[in-house]
């Protein structure tokens, strides 16, 4: 679903308010206070980014500061660098060794039907890997 | 849950520090096999963030919160001493709110790993309350106990390497802060009876809190 284009970036000196839903993959390096909702692109949290948000994202990669609840279609990652306060729901998480990380993990699991295959291994003491 | 020792015969014998080699956990198998019909569990990690355990875990539960005690221990963060008396006080409040919101009673396992080694003993009653409260019934707080013959190793992280191996990262040089606790230190913080110790040859008693 990702678009061709350039991401919009909102930059390092930008302070923003408010809703922001569209249709672009986003960049926030500056601060934002409010909700983000782009269900089909990704949301990247720069280095120097910091939310206080509600995100809704198909994608969302975190290198800066998120204080708040984020829900991701496909895949949540927060990187080394990246200070995560909120619950994340998502297909796929992948949290950096070294990253700071507080809240709770739901994956959304398309197929409900692996649980008795995992519950079968688990109680067997055998790896999932 | 009576109160319950089992000894794990290990091929391996005690290591300074602890062993860099995986170690097969009787407690997570003992841990799994008891859950093996709760369908997606609830868990606690209190560990610092590692990738592969959260992987595991992840595959098995149906929610994981995070919440990293080890890490401001590990690293003795001035942020929760307060030393401006003679005494330092370790601030215990401030400590807890590195958990995040939790219900109660909600939590089918919490990881504890070595916490209750490095918290500070006067902070140990209102952890294991705090930890206790958030389990269901039947739910298990598994945490790592130093034995007396391993001095160091407070500095040792503790990943899985599946739900019943575990792997260590870390120097392992770094001296455990407070004398062993026993597990009968341990059986006086929680109802009797729930308190189930594996001992093993690593250096560690592997402990299972039953609520």
């Amino acid at each position: 679903m990702s678009t061709n284009q350039n991401p919009t970036l909102l930059g390092r000196s930008l302070v923003l308010k408010g809703d922001l839903s569209g249709n672009e993959d986003l960049v926030i390096e500056g601060q934002f206070d409010g909700n983000i909702n782009i269900q089909d692109h990704c949301l990247t949290v720069g280095a120097h980014g910091q939310l206080k948000a509600e995100v809704h994202a198909r994608q969302v990669v975190v290198l800066g500061s998120v204080n708040g609840n984020i829900t991701a279609r496909d895949k949540v990652e927060i990187r080394k660098t990246g200070h995560v306060l909120g619950d994340l729901v998502a297909a796929g998480i992948a949290i950096e060794d070294g990253a700071y990380f507080k809240g709770s993990i739901e994956i959304l699991r398309e197929d409900a039907a692996e649980a008795p295959q995992a519950l079968a291994s688990s109680s067997a003491g055998l790896s999932h890997e | 849950m009576s109160p319950t020792t089992v000894r794990q015969q290990d091929a391996t014998g005690p290591k300074r520090g602890g062993s860099a080699s995986p170690l097969s956990s009787p407690a997570l198998e003992w841990l799994w096999q008891y859950h093996r019909d709760v369908r997606r569990p609830h868990l606690v990690d209190c560990g610092v963030v590692r990738t592969a355990t959260m992987d595991i875990l992840l595959r098995r539960c149906g929610k994981l919160y995070v919440a990293d005690l080890l890490s401001p221990l590990q690293s003795d963060d001035p942020k929760y001493w307060d030393r401006s008396g003679k005494v330092p006080v370790f601030l215990i409040e401030d400590f807890l709110t590195r958990v995040p919101p939790i219900p109660s009673g909600s939590i089918a396992a919490a990881f504890c790993w070595h916490l209750f080694d490095l918290i500070p003993r006067d902070g140990l009653p209102k952890i294991v309350d705090l930890l206790f409260s958030l389990l269901q019934p039947g739910g298990l707080i598994f945490c790592l106990l130093r034995e007396p013959y391993l001095p160091t190793g407070a500095d040792t992280d503790f990943r899985f390497e599946n739900l019943t191996t575990l792997g260590t990262v870390g120097q392992a040089n770094r001296h455990f802060p407070y004398p062993v606790l026993t597990t009968r230190e341990l059986e006086k913080l929680v109802p009797a009876g729930s308190v189930k110790t594996f001992l093993t040859r690593s250096g560690r008693r592997e402990v299972l809190v039953m609520k």
